[in-house]
């Protein structure tokens, strides 16, 4: 084993042992369970928007929408279908990812500028329909009236709903299935044509890569994972928000991405902490707290375009 | 009933008439620059809040002269200062400075003007209806889209003919060749954005007199002017005219028979343009990829 | 049989036409240079022949199928591969990786979420093979932005070798090459050929490498085919000469 692979896995078990005690060492630091519940599933979406914007390299800033179809879809389900967790997921991601893929076959066909263009309205009617259809959605309110349920494996239950540090491990558990997925598939053939694609379109299209069918199933791919995490944040707060779809939070995420580093896997999950860390406090010292929000994204781009782990690591996949 | 379906149809080609305006501004800073201003709505809510303040001194036909101008100055220091360093880096960097400019601006008016709405004033004679049977169509009104018409026009005329223009043109088509042939590019992308930009502060100027000011405002028209451009085709200035008049009168239209689907209808029409015609009613070969 | 018939085919950019009534074939196993002064159209040529856009008219035939109409990724898995005047790689990857691609893709692996350890083991030994034949073997795990120019030719060449290609379009391979870079490619080139029996097409500016290289020479002019025919007969022929060889070589 080389002493970089060596240094990986060493970095990885460091990651995962920092999620599972996060419980433990996020309280005494003065944070609380369900933030940290929260860090994991903007994480996800972070996570699963880089998928694309940085391994294929194709840059959607409309997937708050897909996060947002994942967290309605999950509701819906829970409030009018079945009082079943699991199946709430199922739905929010069906969703989601479905809508993502007959979307996407509008437009990937775009690059750069236009792609974003198109993604962002696109991801607007989404908004617009989650804001208009009161009677199904509860409009401007956000949808209510539904919440999380036990976890029923016949002989035993687990309470995910009133136990913080049950929840936590189960959006951990969740979050492990996707981002595992997520990282088979950046290791498969496929996943590398993506970085192909990302690297030299010409030369994978000369390659013999169909490169809008690969950016298509990259899209459809991302916006499944994403809407999983719209649906879990739909479990976290027990509602689901119509600005949740809207493209300001598509830019949240973008940054979120950026900050963390878009080159690396792991990078937007650091992104989405430091984000999410900040966010919360500064909308409790300040009531300008868009402004300095705002000061983040134009700081970051001008000094810290490559994000934080861009520094410390090279982009390798 | 035609009372009704006019009202709305005036109404629509107004708003067409701010999509346009908004739009072509956008148009411009995306085809020569490759940069998605999500702070083009900022920039109008800058225009309507400086005319504003200077309403009270110098009235309200100095505002309209000097609140875009004005505007169009904070622009260029603007792409000189923040936007400019991005220029040859991935089109996502300058998307978001933009988008955090876009909060900073709509959170820095809101601490400097308040949340609440301002009234501009407008001279007397202009907000008269025209008559009794047409009472909707105020003497503002006609104004606004007469002051959108020659604005457009002068913008048309300007890139046809001017030095400048034709710059700007030819470097939409192919930057490098422009800047082989010895202009300087910066200035053209800085000259560029400040007309873009000089646009979105007229817009302001007029959306106060018709709406009164907000922080968000300019927010609201920015997903429309994206629209309009996509529907008109990326990359065709008279497309971007053509789709944000279209997609103004169609919800102005739709308004009258389905008023829920207004602004729905917005979308699907782009969703149907996207379909037949990928690349926009006017949108060049070639353009989109 | 012809790995590749063109039969008068003719490309018009508006007024301008680019490539006028051009017929083409190439044998299996031959080396045909096509050459002619800046502007004649061979770039063109090249891009209708690997199909970066269609013929207005005229036809493509390639391994006896008709591939006119056929998109470009489409033409490659027929088994057509090519490399650039501008040297088109994926910079931030390393060389192995860059072959690797090209490897899955011929494997018909390219849409597989997973691959097993023989199928593995297969493209590993069809990407050392490539690269040993490029002698890039001891560069494997360099990163292809980082090598001196004649490398990442080299590397551009393997990965179209890695998409056993029955037919190799070469465009300027030696472009901004030094002496020592324009010989080593050159007899990389010729080891291809020679050797391997690979059926080549490729645009060339250096004459010397053209005549060492060529069963055959096209010469396009103003869009049009000026002449063919072997290095001797171009060589001779007088038209070619006046219009070309004159001034340039």
């Amino acid at each position: 084993m080389s002493a970089e692979q060596t240094r990986k896995l060493i970095a990885l078990a460091a990651i995962w042992a920092a999620l599972l005690l996060a419980p433990y060492w996020m309280v005494p630091l003065g944070g609380y369970t369900a933030l940290a519940t929260r860090v994991l599933v903007l994480g996800l979406a972070a996570m699963s928007l880089n998928f694309l914007l940085g391994f294929t390299g194709v840059l959607s800033f409309g997937h708050a929408a897909y996060f947002g179809l994942g967290a309605y879809g999950a509701g819906l389900a829970l409030k009018f279908v079945a009082l079943s967790t699991p199946l709430a997921l199922v739905a929010g991601m069906l969703l989601g990812g479905l809508c993502g893929a007959v979307l996407g076959t509008l437009i990937v066909r775009r690059r750069g500028v236009y792609f974003a263009m198109v993604t962002i309205a696109f991801g607007q009617v989404f908004y617009y329909i989650a804001f208009q259809w009161s009677s199904l959605t509860g409009g401007d309110d956000g949808l209510r009236g539904f919440s999380r349920q036990p976890l029923d494996f016949g002989a035993f239950k687990i309470d995910i709903l009133s136990s913080a540090n049950n929840f936590y491990y189960f959006v951990l558990f969740c979050f492990a299935l996707a981002v595992g997925a997520m990282a088979f598939i950046l290791r498969s053939p496929f996943g590398r044509t993506m970085i192909a694609i990302r690297e030299n379109e010409r030369r994978a299209r000369f390659l013999g890569i169909p490169v809008e069918r690969h950016i298509w199933i990259a899209f459809t791919l991302s916006c499944f994972f994403m809407a999983f995490a719209g649906a879990l944040y739909a479990l976290v707060n027990n509602f689901a928000d119509p600005r949740g779809l809207h493209y300001s939070q598509s830019g949240d995420f973008v940054m979120m991405a950026v900050m963390g580093g878009m080159r690396s896997f792991w990078g937007p999950l650091l992104g989405a902490a430091v984000f999410v860390v900040l966010q919360d406090y500064l909308s409790s010292i300040t009531v300008n707290w868009m402004s300095f929000v705002g000061l983040l994204f134009v700081l970051v781009v001008l000094f810290f375009p490559r994000g934080l782990l861009g520094f410390l690591q090279r982009s390798k996949a | 009933m035609w009372q009704l379906l006019l009202f709305n149809v005036t109404n629509g080609l107004i708003i067409g008439a701010f999509y346009v305006l908004m739009a072509l501004g956008l148009s411009l800073i995306l085809n020569l620059s490759n940069v998605i201003n999500f702070a083009h709505g900022g920039f109008l809510v800058i225009g309507g809040y400086i005319a504003y303040t200077i309403t009270p001194y110098i009235g309200f036909w100095g505002a309209l002269l000097l609140a875009p101008p004005l505007t169009a100055i904070i622009g260029l220091a603007v792409e000189r200062v923040l936007i400019r360093p991005l220029y040859g880096r991935d089109p996502l960097y300058s998307l978001l400075l933009t988008f955090g400019l876009a909060f900073m601006i709509e959170d820095g008016t809101r601490f400097i003007f308040g949340p609440q709405g301002k009234p501009v004033t407008i001279p007397a004679f202009l907000a008269q209806p025209l008559s009794n049977e047409l009472f909707f169509i105020t003497g503002y009104r006609l104004f606004m889209v007469a002051v959108v018409v020659i604005a457009v026009a002068l913008l048309f005329l300007l890139l046809r003919y001017t030095r400048l223009g034709i710059r700007i043109r030819a470097g939409t088509l192919d930057l490098d060749t422009v800047a082989a042939l010895g202009i300087n590019v910066q200035m053209l992308r800085s000259l560029n954005f400040a007309v873009g930009i000089f646009l979105a502060g007229l817009s302001g100027v007029l959306a106060a007199g018709q709406l009164g000011l907000e922080p968000t405002m300019g927010t609201g028209l920015l997903m429309p002017s994206f629209i309009a451009i996509i529907v008109g085709g990326i990359g065709s200035l008279p497309g971007t005219l053509a789709g944000g008049l279209l997609i103004g009168v169609a919800s102005g239209l739709t308004a009258v028979f389905f008023p829920a689907a207004s602004e729905a209808v917005i979308y699907v029409m782009m969703a149907v343009v996207l379909l037949l015609r990928p690349r926009g009613l006017f949108g060049e070969e070639g353009m989109m990829s | 049989m012809n790995v590749l018939d063109i039969n008068n085919v003719t490309k018009r950019f508006g007024n301008l036409v680019a490539v006028r009534d051009v017929s083409l074939s190439v044998a299996k196993g031959e080396l045909c240079a096509i050459i002619g002064p800046n502007g004649a159209g061979k770039t063109t040529f090249f891009n209708l022949i690997s199909g970066f856009f269609p013929p207005t008219s005229g036809s493509i035939t390639f391994d006896g199928r008709d591939i006119t109409r056929l998109s470009t990724h489409e033409r490659v898995t027929q088994g057509m591969a090519r490399t650039f005047q501008i040297t088109e790689i994926f910079p931030e990857l390393t060389v192995f990786e860059n072959v690797r691609i090209a490897a899955e893709v011929a494997g018909g692996f390219r849409l597989r979420p997973w691959i097993n350890r023989n199928e593995a083991a297969q493209v590993h030994a069809r990407v050392e093979e490539t690269l040993k034949l490029v002698s890039l073997e001891t560069k494997t795990d360099r990163l292809v932005g980082e090598l001196a120019h004649g490398d990442q030719r080299a590397a551009e060449i393997a990965m179209a070798l890695a998409l056993k290609p029955h037919l190799l379009l070469l465009d300027e391979p030696t472009a901004g090459m030094g002496d020592q870079e324009t010989y080593q490619i050159t007899q990389l080139i010729r080891r291809l050929h020679r050797d391997s029996n690979y059926t080549i097409v490729l645009i060339e500016h250096d004459m010397r490498v053209v005549f060492h290289l060529a069963d055959r020479i096209c010469v396009l002019d103003q869009g049009r085919m000026l002449a063919q025919g072997t290095p001797q007969e171009i060589a001779a022929n007088e038209t070619v000469q006046a219009a070309y060889l004159g001034n340039a070589a």
